[in-house]
């Protein structure tokens, strides 16, 4: 088992509690309750300014040229598609809080009204929290 | 949308960048999985190539942008469109940041081996252009929306009976 990185796990704990906060902006437009732009602005900063970059930071070294033989190709390429995935989550996540919080104050609840994207997003964002969490417990705690 | 809108949305100068920043974000998607999943790095050249002309392009569109929509206002697409300038601004500063070991590997010593980029500066640039593409949609959306918005209250207002303020019981 390596060493698990401190930041390493604040990010994989932070992770679920991001989560949290992306099911509460949702759930509260859903059951059409006034948009939770406080928590959705922390949200967006918290995984842009630590999370993502984290990520980024950490695919950044794997790609390095000494770490290549360091890494086993199997997880290289899980590391390379969870990035990916997280940067295309994070993206979404973004542009459909900014529609959702336009549309509340039309009236209009964006979540509500798109129950296919909704759950589309959802779904993409669960595979890539799960898809981080697992790589964390195959790299340092199995 | 309105009539303005749209002729701008089609003009040379903001087709020319949005083909660039398509351009850009493939190759940059395709040069980070690549390094993380295979060591490998395909369209490198054609990256940095691009990202010195998006420099250009950008600067000349952002100047005009700035020019017809200053002075800043407190609002969402105003916000966006600050925060889609400072990314795009930290995204094309790492990048040349980045080009400086690429140029001195690929062009300076003709090596063909993995250019020694930095993980920080790699990282950032990254994110960077993660985030310029997620403001810059967003701002794009903000605005367009508020059009749509504009277009709604002026066909209230055309169908209320006159001297009835749209949306009076």
């Amino acid at each position: 088992m390596s060493t698990v990185p401190a930041f390493s796990v604040f990010s994989a704990v932070s992770e679920l509690f991001v989560t949290a906060g992306v099911l509460y902006v949702i759930r509260r437009n859903w059951t059409r309750r006034r948009f939770a732009l406080p928590i959705f602005l922390g949200v967006a900063l918290f995984e842009a300014l630590v999370n993502v970059l984290y990520m980024a930071h950490r695919a950044s070294e794997a790609a390095a040229p000494g770490a290549a033989h360091a890494i086993a190709p199997g997880m290289r390429l899980a590391f390379a598609l969870h990035g990916m995935l997280s940067l295309l989550a994070y993206l979404v996540f973004v542009l459909l809080g900014v529609f959702a919080w336009q549309d509340q104050r039309a009236g209009r609840f964006f979540f509500r009204d798109r129950p296919a994207l909704t759950w589309t997003f959802l779904a993409v964002w669960t595979v890539s929290i799960v898809s981080g969490e697992t790589l964390f417990v195959v790299r340092y705690l199995v | 949308m309105i009539p303005a809108r749209a002729r701008r949305l089609r003009a040379p100068l903001l087709l020319a960048l949005a083909l660039l920043l398509a351009v850009e974000t493939v190759g940059g998607l395709t040069l980070f999985f690549a390094r993380v999943a295979f060591g490998r790095s395909p369209g490198e050249a054609l990256h940095v190539l691009g990202g010195a002309l998006l420099t250009g392009v950008y600067a000349v569109y952002q100047a005009a942008h700035w020019r017809r929509v200053t002075p800043l206002r407190a609002r969402l697409d105003y916000a966006l469109g600050l925060l889609a300038a400072g990314s795009m601004a930290l995204t094309l500063a790492t990048g040349w940041l980045l080009a400086l070991p690429w140029w001195r590997t690929r062009i300076v010593a003709h090596g063909a081996g993995p250019v020694p980029y930095a993980a920080t500066e790699s990282a950032v640039h990254n994110i960077g252009g993660m985030l310029v593409l997620t403001f810059a949609l967003s701002h794009l959306g903000a605005v367009l929306f508020r059009d749509r918005a504009a277009r709604g209250r002026t066909r209230a207002d055309d169908e209320a009976p006159a001297g009835t303020p749209a949306g009076a019981e």
